[in-house]
Parts: structure tokens; sequence; C-alpha cells
């Protein structure tokens, strides 16, 4: 039967947006790996940006083969924990799923490795590292994104089985990518230890300064271009019109989701700005970039169900979020080279509860059902819309807590590191030469 | 969009006796095919703008870039974080009334009024995708300013300039060129100035040229460089650290210009007619694409050679500079002139800049950036360019004028465009320097303006910003000072920097 020019239209639309938004979500891998190589020390820039290039080479390979399967697998038997169909893309493309949407897949799985290098950059061992993004990337994240995003999931809003009658709201992945990332980094960098000189004798914390601020600036900028088809771009499809409207579609919903990711960054990088100048006294651009990031990381659960005014609140929040994890974190000695994991952890998992607040109705039946007319939903409870989407965020941030810190540790306890006390870091050891000056 | 509508008792009649099920039932599907077509015309437009405004949102990362490369090592975190806050603080005043003021129709011609913090949006006349892409541009013009000021501001100066210059100075400036409202504007139907109005298609006027006269005052009152210029007066080249990201930042300028010129038409599907099928607004939105490269590479080119004759060397630092001078220009009529007039258009404004730079040199006026000379005057350059080469055909379509509309001097359009495109020039010359410039002398007047000379030749990122940003040698972390935070605070190293690091 041959395909209708309609449907070719409408397909061609929707394949051009979901396909461009994946190159924006690929441009993300790029600015990670500058925001990594300028936080670290000049010895270790080599290292660091190698571990994400193989986040993606070696991600690419394990979500082809099975992480893609385990994560959208829905055969004659859809199971609410794990998918299982389409390994090796087998089927594919088929009426739900063409090529287009794996590689906007892909681009999100191979992020989560990078965030977790983050939290061990400087001290690990580079084969470990191979083994573990290998895992992450083909497992344990994609089991989470089943539970959210695959229509069988356990917590998923499009699931025909709603838990608690909501299902967690998590739309580019607050907590599917970033608290996941975010606690597997927890786990190494605490089984590993901080890196050797971080804290002295005293246990007072010795600042180590990235080596490169102005790659730390472009590779902020480069994530937040990318952010904009890591959120939008969570629609999928672009050409949806909403029944109840005359002129309002998914464009609308994209438009906006791509606002409140705006608002949400700036808000949290001026909260920042202030907020170190008070507690350091200088105006700190890495501060303020770290910042931005952490309220991109927050508004990624709800940006496309709340008002542009929440978004200044979620960003707002997130910066102080931020600024009270790090202090947590030097007091208990815990060493985080980007501080991922207070940022991509603590301001996700902040994140999720800000969607449980600030959900709308109208939006959320807009994301979930198409804005079809006569569908209530649980929303957010600061808008009258009742506990059951905050609780399943709640329970969101748990299993993910839970799931991750059993599979990782199984990997960490096995994590070897290079101790030096002085001398040459991994890069020259294991390189052969070191960055030039 | 014409609607396709379909009228039942016309085809009830059409069709003959006891049709008026058959008629019904044919109307209800034209109404829906008119539907689809409707949503896949907002779909793709939807998609066109956004994409365009992510790629203007990419030259906030190049301008960082090329500012960092521009300036001494010592300040590359203070100009860096000046890039990264115009896009915030821009995010924020630009939602709360900068939309507003730009574009809240219906208004008065001077100021809108409605859509403040993004009300009543999404409406008939802006979604939100349209909001998106004009913050793109508003963080863009203060981005400008900064270059200006570079390398010897203080930061809280800064922060208020450019919340004062992207929530208030800059929309006003959109209001009267783009607003339906305006009383420059070319799409103002009802009362075009001089039957004309003002053809900025881009803001080469706009943005550039606002940019470029703010920064303009600031540099003026704030004074050169310590060092710019000796003792004699002759001038002492400040280099920039990088020239490997000043051509970074100009290659991102570059790819995001593509979504500055021809995301300017904001839809794509839009048809000229039923003339020929393949010709609408996706051909003026490539043809635009086009001018606009070939505006910046003539200009490039020009300057190559311009200052191999004048200095004996290939410049690349000057090149980079010449081509986004092209750029600049070309932004104001990139719509609606020939390919071949862009060629001319960039060839002037190498020449133009190169004057503009000979000229500062002369009075003494120091802009680290050039921004005063490339953003004001090669674009007011553009806007009298487009007062000479612009084409009536390109006009109408590009503004959906009736015939006879004024076009380029030079096209045989009389001289009312380029009239218009000179009270474009005067108009923001003037509202620039009576807002921005007394703004800039007050600060400088309660000393919050210029830095003090020892924080000057030590660095700013050393004395304000918590250290250098380049570290390369780890053996200098055991000298730095820490607090019971962990947070490092520097005390000032022995040895003073030197110029040129």
């Amino acid at each position: 039967m041959e395909v209708s020019w309609e449907t070719s239209v409408e397909k061609s639309i929707n394949t051009i947006y979901l396909l461009f938004s994946a190159y924006l979500v690929f441009m993300m891998q790029l600015g990670f790996a500058m925001l990594c190589a300028g936080s670290v020390r000049a010895k270790n820039a080599m290292n660091i940006m190698l571990t994400n290039v193989v986040d993606a080479v070696v991600g690419s390979i394990s979500y082809y083969l099975f992480g893609f399967a385990f994560a959208f697998g829905e055969g004659s038997s859809s199971n609410p924990f794990i998918g299982t169909y389409y390994f090796a893309l087998k089927d594919i493309p088929n009426s739900t799923y063409d090529y287009s949407f794996f590689l906007y897949q892909w681009a999100f799985a191979i992020a989560v490795a990078g965030i977790t290098s983050g939290s061990i950059a400087e001290r690990t061992q580079f084969s470990t590292y191979l083994i573990f993004s290998f895992f992450l990337t083909g497992f344990v994240y994609p089991v989470v994104s089943h539970w959210m995003w695959s229509s069988s999931g356990w917590l998923s809003p499009s699931a025909s089985d709603l838990f608690i009658g909501s299902g967690a709201i998590d739309f580019a992945g607050s907590g599917v990518v970033h608290l996941v990332g975010g606690i597997a980094g927890l786990w190494g960098s605490l089984i590993e230890g901080p890196r050797a000189g971080r804290f002295d004798a005293f246990g007072k914390p010795v600042p180590m300064r990235g080596h490169n601020a102005t790659l730390v600036v472009l590779g902020t900028f480069l994530l937040w271009f990318g952010w904009f088809g890591f959120n939008p771009g969570s629609f999928d499809k672009i050409l949806v019109s909403y029944p109840t409207t005359s002129d309002q579609g998914n464009w609308t919903g994209v438009s906006r989701t791509a606002v409140t990711t705006a608002l949400a960054g700036s808000t949290a990088g001026i909260v920042t700005l202030f907020g170190r100048r008070l507690l350091v006294g200088h105006w700190d651009a890495l501060d303020v970039c770290n910042g931005v990031l952490g309220g991109f990381v927050a508004i990624t659960s709800g940006c496309s169900v709340v008002e542009p005014w929440a978004a200044i609140v979620c960003g707002l929040v997130s910066a102080w979020v931020l600024i009270g994890l790090n202090i947590v974190a030097l007091k208990l000695k815990f060493d985080d080279p980007l501080e991922a994991t207070q940022l991509h952890g603590g301001c996700g998992a902040w994140g999720l509860i800000f969607t449980g607040l600030f959900a709308k109705e109208e939006f959320v039946v807009q994301v979930y059902d198409s804005g079809a007319s006569g569908v209530s939903r649980p929303y957010g409870l600061f808008l009258g819309g009742g506990w059951n989407l905050l609780g399943s965020q709640v329970v969101e941030i748990l299993a993910i807590v839970g799931w991750d810190s059993i599979s990782p540790a199984t990997v960490g306890t096995h994590t070897r590191v290079i101790r030096r006390k002085h001398g040459p870091g991994t890069t020259q050891t294991m390189r052969g030469f070191r960055t030039g000056s | 969009m014409a609607a396709i509508s379909c009228s039942a008792e016309q085809l009830s009649s059409l069709l003959g006796p006891n049709s008026t099920g058959a008629a019904d039932y044919l109307c209800s599907v034209v109404s829906s095919i008119s539907s689809k077509l409707h949503d896949t015309s907002y779909a793709v437009d939807s998609t066109y703008l956004l994409f365009s405004a992510y790629l203007v949102f990419s030259m906030q990362l190049g301008f960082a870039m090329l500012c960092a490369g521009s300036v001494r090592a010592k300040n590359t975190m203070n100009i860096m974080l000046t890039n990264v806050l115009d896009a915030a603080t821009g995010g924020i005043f630009y939602y709360l009334f900068g939309f507003a003021f730009a574009f809240g129709s219906p208004s008065n011609s001077f100021i809108g009024r409605h859509f403040f913090g993004l009300r009543d949006v999404p409406s008939p006349l802006y979604d939100y995708s349209n909001f998106l892409y004009q913050w793109a541009f508003a963080i863009a013009a203060a981005g400008i300013t900064s270059g200006s000021i570079a390398e010897r501001t203080q930061f809280v100066a800064y922060l208020i300039y450019s919340s004062f210059l992207t929530g208030f100075v800059y929309p006003v400036v959109s209001h009267w060129i783009w607003s339906n409202d305006g009383w420059a504007s070319a799409f103002n139907t009802g009362n075009l100035l001089f039957g004309s109005g003002a053809i900025d298609f881009a803001g080469s006027g706009v943005v550039h040229m606002v940019g470029g006269i703010a920064g303009l005052w600031g540099a003026l009152i704030e004074g050169p460089r310590i060092g710019r210029f000796d003792h004699t007066g002759r001038s002492v080249a400040l280099r920039g650290h990088s020239a490997s990201l000043v051509v970074l930042g100009t290659f991102l300028l570059w790819f995001g210009w593509y979504g500055f010129n021809p995301g300017s038409f904001n839809k794509i599907l839009v048809s000229y007619g039923t003339s020929s099928g393949y010709y609408g607004q996706w051909s003026a939105v490539g043809r635009t694409a086009v001018t606009t490269t070939l505006a910046g590479c003539t200009a490039a080119l020009t300057t190559l050679f311009g200052k191999r004759i004048m200095s004996g060397h290939w410049n690349v630092t000057d090149v980079c500079n010449g081509l986004l001078g092209g750029f600049a220009a070309i932004t104001a009529g990139c719509s609606v002139v020939e390919p071949w007039a862009a060629i001319v258009c960039g060839f002037v404004s190498a020449i133009v800049l190169i004057g503009c730079n000979k000229l500062a040199e002369v009075l003494k006026y120091d802009d680290p950036l050039e921004a005063a000379q490339l953003h004001g005057g090669c674009g007011a350059w553009g806007l009298i360019f487009t007062g000479l080469f612009a084409k009536e055909e390109f006009v109408r379509e590009v503004y959906a004028a009736d015939a006879g509309r004024p076009h380029g001097l030079l096209m045989g359009g009389g001289g009312k465009l380029l009239a218009a495109q000179l009270v474009e020039i005067v108009v923001i010359a003037g509202w620039v320097s009576a807002t921005m410039g007394p703004l800039f002398y007050l600060l400088h007047r309660m000393k919050l303006l210029r830095i003090s000379a020892e924080d000057e030749m030590a660095g700013m990122d050393l004395t304000r910003h918590g250290g250098f940003a380049y570290v390369y040698h780890d053996e200098d972390e055991s000298q730095a000072k820490v607090n019971n935070g962990g947070i490092p605070l520097r005390g000032f190293s022995n040895s003073v920097p030197t110029r040129g690091d």
C-alpha cells in the first residue's frame, strides 16, 4: 500500500525536527568534553577528553546492540521493567519507531556516561572506565528509561495502567539522565576517594583549579545550545495539533519548552552570580557556568508542563541547591572534580520535585494525551493538582537511586585507582606525553 | 495564508437536487484538509524559526570566544562572564518587559504595551518561538557593547548597563523599525514613513548600531586602556592573547548568522502568488543566506589585501574583523538585494571599517574589539547600502507591499527609502546617545564605571574573579590562600603581569 502524500508530509516534517534535535543533543558531547577539559588540571586533559570520545563511540555499540532494546522494546509480551525487543534494531523502522527516534535516544544515552566521567576524573584507570561506560549506556540507563519513557514502563505517564493514577513526569530526563549519571558518579567517586592532595593533613580542602576557564565557558555555551535539542526535541513530533484549540499544537508546546529552558538556566546563573559574590567576595565565572547548567538540569523534568514564570522559580531554587550541596560535599570530604553529583544528582532530584509542585494540567494533557478534551490528570501540588504526581516523582527518585546504587557498585568495587602523591598524572604515564602549556 | 473554504449551499446547488447530504460531507472533508494544512504550516514555520533562534543563540558563544581571544589573558574570565550574563540577565529582563516594549501590539508608534511577562502569549500574532527568537537578538546587542568597554570596566556597571540596554533601550528601537505599529517600520502599512518605512531587515541599525553606539559612549567616557597610547600620543597595540579563539569565535558567529539573517523572515512557508510554482518565501530565505555569505567573504578578502598593502603582512585577526563587518553591513538589506549587490556591500564595508579604525587612532579612541567601528560604522553603511540597492520585486515580496513602493535609489526607486534609512541612522544614534550616554556618565561620576589603575595592571581576573583563567602549572596551587570554605582567594603575586600576556 502506497504511502499517502499527506502522511509523507507529516512524517518528513517530524523527521526533520527530530533529526536536527538529535544533532543538537550530540553537540552536548562536545560541550561536555570542553567543560571537562577546562575543569581538570592540564596534566589530565587528554585523559578526560578521551573518556568523552569513548563515551560516544562505545555507547553507540552497546546502545545499538541492546541498550535501545532494553529501553523501548515492546514485543507481544510487554514488560514493565525492561524491554525485550528490537535488539540490534531488528524490526526498526516500524509504525511506532523510526531510525530518527533511535538516533535521538542514542544521543541521550551517550550523554549519561559523560556525566559520570566528571565525578571520577583525574584518578580512574582507563580500562575500568571503558567497561563502566559500556555497561552504563547499555544496561543501567536503558532500564531506567524503560520505566519512565516506554509506554509499557511501570512509572511511565504514557502507560495504559498509570502508577497511582499519574505516572511520573520526567519529560527530558532530570531523573532518567541526570540523576542516573550523577548517582553513578557519586558511587564511583566515593569508592575511589578524593584526588591525592585534595584535602590536606588537617582535612581542609585544597583548591585544584581547572587549567582553562575559556574551555569551561565554551563548553557551557555549547551545552546551552544543545539543550535546545534536548528539551524541546523530547516532544519527538512537532506536527500534532491540539483538538480543543484553533491554532495550537506541539509546535506551541515545543516553543514554550525552549522558553522555559532558557529562563531556568538564566535565573540560576544570575542567582549563582550574586549568591557566590556574597559567599566568596568575588564574581566567579566558573561558578556561574555551573549554576546555569544546574538550572537546565532542573528544568529538564518539567520543561514542557510548566508556565514560564514557574521556570524562573525552578532556576532560583536550583542555584541554592547546588551551592548548598557543594558546601556539604566539602564538609564530607567528597571530591567531585566537575561537581557532577551535586549538579546532575542534586539539581536533577530538585527538578523532579519541582515538576510535582508546578505542573499545569492543561500542559500535562497536551503533552501526554495530545490535548484531547475531557481528559483529566494529576498535576502540580501548588496548582491544586493533588499529591499523586508529587508522590510519583518521589518514587522515581527513590527507584533511580536504588537501582543506580546496586548496578555500578558491583563494577565500582573492582575499580583500581592510580594513586600518586607527586609527579605525573594519568595522562603522562598512560598516554606518553602531556598537553603543552 | 488564504483559507480554503467550502460552502455547502453553493456545492449543493451545483450538484443538483437532494444533494445537501453529499455537499455537507464534501465540505467537512475539505474543512479537515484545510485544518491539517493549517497545522502543517504552523509546524513547519515553528521548526524553521526555532532552529534559527538556536543558531542566533550560538552567536553568544561565538562572541564570547571572539572577546576572550581579543583581550589579554589576565582579563579573560571577566569578559567571558559578561557574555554569559548578557544571555542570563537578558533572558529575565526581556521576558519581563523587553519583549512587551518591542512587540506589544496594538500600541502607539513609540513603544509597545502588551505581553509583559509573556501575558497573552501565544496569540495569533506571536508564539513562544517569536519570543525566543527576539530574545536571542536582544542579548546579541548587549554583547556588542561589552567589547568596547572591555578590560577596564567594573562589573557592577556592566550589570546595570546590560539590563537597561536589553530591557529598554534596544526594545524601543526594535519597536520603531520592526513592530507593526512602529513609526519608522516598513510593516506599518497604514502609516509609512515617507511612504516607504525604513528597511532594516535583520538589524544593521536596530542591533548593530545600537550596540556599537552604546559601546562608543562607554569607551569615550572611560577613556583608553592604560598604555594604549604612549606619552607622545602614538598608538600601541595591545594584542589579544589567542588568535585561535578569535577565529573560533568568528566562525561560530558566521554559522549563527545563518539564523540571524534568513531567520528574520520568521516564516518560511509563504507563497508569493501563483505565477511560478517553485518560487516562494523559501527561495527568498535561501537568497538571503547567499547574500549574507557573499558580503562577508568579499569584506574579508578586501580586508586581507587592504591590510597587506597598508601593513605589509597577511593579518588573520584583521581579516576576521573585516568578515564580521561585512556581515553587520549586509544585515539590513540581505533579503531585498541581489547577490551581486551583496558583493558591493562587503567591499565598501571593509573600507569603512579600515577608515573608522584609522579615525579612532587619530582621535585616541580605544575600543578593544573595534565594536563601535565595526557594528556602528559598518551597521550605518549597511542601512545606506540598502537605500541604494534594494530591488522593488524583493521589497514587495518581503514586506507584502503594493506596487510602486519606494526602493533603492540606484535601482530606480527614488530617494524616499534612502531618506528613511538616513532618518533611522540619525534617530538611533540620537536615542542611544541620549539614553546610554547619560547612564555611562552617571556611573562614571559615581565612580562605578572604570576600575582602578592597580586593578587594571594586575588584570581583572586576579582582582575580581578569583584568579587567572589559565593554570598550566600545578605548582602555583600551593601558593593559593584558602579560607574556611575551601574557596581559593589568590593574593597578589609578586610579579605584575606584563602587557601582552
